[in-house]
């Protein structure tokens, strides 16, 4: 009997603990994850010649609003809260943070000589900016908004991503051929995985097993197990692809020269369809869902919409001059 | 645009050691139309040929192989003697479309870099067409601080000007033929 009670005893103070522990759980993860799990209603586009950001409603399929960022805007990412845009300025060698809902640019930072791929710690907010001339990563904190490091990575580093789990950032150095890994933590770089050649954007799966670089000058994607820090193959595509958006089993890669979205299927490594878009598309990024891949087309002035099941275009709206949305641009 | 290589010409060799770095720059666009009184076919057949730019007044020869289809390639040698070396990279005769990249040029003679262009013409019903021709690229000087010969505005300056005299000189010899 004694026995029964205390296990009676403990099943109630795991029982209280448990409830403790998805209370304390909630507490943390509400106020700033709270919004990443509804459905993306936004597109946030940097105009890089109208020197714009253009917002979209992904529901009206309308331009909703406009500012003006100076300094030829390129890269992009949000908070993981989605309230505030980084938006990189190559031009005016800032980092300039948006509010989004006031759609008002609340601070610049100045960053290096070349900022241009921008990502977002999903857990504390860090924003990593590659600079492209500096050959270096900058990292950025959210609530002083000031460079509090800086990581030297390979030559002329472009796209930046972080693991979902937070551990690594990943920068594909373009002139180096390689993907640099560096630790989250300690912002040590404890790797550089070779891949093809001129790799630009690099995209990490849900998962954080794989990532993905479009290489521009070998015309290819490389496919890196993030564990083994190994790039397993190279998977041709469209002429000078520039970066990667992952949905359902598939990559999504932008053919800047042939205007086309190469879609991969991620079990056999194979190009199963080119899809024909507005000309020079770059900036493309998959929802949350991965029911619609959005994809920014610089040269023809169009955000598009892929339908990932279809894998037919079935939106396109008129954006401001030069739309790049190197990044994650749904909010 | 000749008066641009002339005067590149002149201030190219102190930069060119440093231009072939990386890019970074902003990529430029320019586009350039003409109305042309003839029918779009017609108007295609005299320019719709990758192996044959001597339509255009600067042009000398157009050398090449690989006819029409993408992955075709073309020597251009302009009248100063300088080359152009481009390759095809689309071709759609029912839209009339092509779309080419400068696979290989010298910055005093084109200042830019990762140049590609679509030249097409649209029908605007009857005997009128519209000749468009548009490019993307960066300018000469690949990294901060270009030289004032090798930046955006020069390479949007140069190519604006290689399209404004091809396409001015089209519309001449074709309308005058009939």
């Amino acid at each position: 009997m004694a026995f029964g009670v205390k296990k009676a005893r403990v099943e109630r103070a795991v029982a209280v603990l448990a409830a403790a522990f998805v209370f304390t759980l909630f507490a943390i993860l509400a106020p700033s994850h709270g919004l990443v799990q509804e459905a993306e209603r936004e597109a946030l586009v940097t105009s890089q010649l109208a020197e714009k950001v253009a917002f979209v409603d992904l529901a009206t399929w309308k331009v909703t609003a406009e500012i003006a960022v100076p300094g030829k805007p390129a890269g992009i990412a949000l908070s993981p809260d989605r309230r505030r845009a980084y938006v990189t300025a190559p031009e005016a060698k800032q980092l300039v943070v948006i509010d989004t809902q006031e759609r008002a640019v609340i601070k610049r930072i100045a960053i290096g000589n070349g900022p241009l791929g921008v990502a977002v710690h999903p857990g504390d907010g860090r924003i990593f900016v590659a600079d492209w001339y500096d050959h270096r990563l900058a990292v950025v904190d959210p609530q002083s908004l000031t460079v509090t490091a800086h990581v030297t990575v390979g030559e002329s580093p472009s796209g930046v991503a972080v693991t979902p789990d937070g551990r690594l950032v990943l920068t594909a150095d373009r002139d180096s051929h390689q993907v640099s890994f560096i630790d989250a933590a300690s912002l040590r770089v404890i790797k550089a995985v070779p891949v093809g050649e001129r790799p630009f954007g690099v995209t990490i799966d849900a998962a954080g097993k794989r990532a993905y670089t479009a290489n521009v000058k070998s015309n290819d994607v490389s496919v890196i197990d993030i564990e083994l820090g190994k790039t397993l193959a190279a998977v041709k595509v469209g002429r000078r692809p520039y970066a990667v958006a992952l949905a359902s089993g598939r990559a999504f890669v932008t053919d800047q020269y042939v205007e086309t979205v190469s879609v991969i299927d991620l079990k056999d490594l194979k190009v199963i369809k080119k899809i024909s878009v507005g000309a020079y598309p770059e900036g493309i990024v998959a929802d949350k869902a991965g029911r619609f891949i959005y994809v920014a087309c610089w040269e023809e002035n169009t955000l598009e919409r892929i339908d990932a099941r279809t894998l037919a275009v079935t939106g396109s709206v008129t954006v401001p001059d030069g739309p790049r949305s190197f990044g994650a641009f749904l909010r | 645009m000749l008066r641009s290589l002339t005067f590149g010409l002149l201030l190219m060799p102190l930069v060119m050691l440093s231009a072939a770095h990386a890019h970074g720059p902003t990529r430029q666009k320019v586009m350039e139309t003409v109305e042309i009184d003839l029918p779009a076919e017609k108007v295609w057949a005299a320019i719709g040929d990758f192996q044959n730019l001597n339509w255009h007044p600067v042009i000398d020869k157009t050398e090449g192989k690989g006819g029409n289809e993408p992955g075709a390639k073309r020597k251009l040698t302009l009248t100063g003697g300088a080359n152009i070396f481009e390759e095809l990279l689309k071709y759609d005769a029912d839209s009339r479309l092509m779309k080419y990249i400068i696979t290989e040029v010298d910055v005093k003679v084109l200042p830019v870099n990762n140049y590609s262009s679509i030249l097409r013409v649209e029908d605007l019903g009857g005997v009128k067409s519209r000749v468009i021709w548009k490019g993307a690229f960066y300018r000469g000087y690949m990294n901060n601080d270009p030289p004032e010969d090798l930046n955006d505005a020069a390479a949007v300056k140069a190519v604006k000007g290689v399209y404004r005299g091809g396409l001015d000189e089209l519309k001449k010899k074709l309308e005058a033929a009939g």
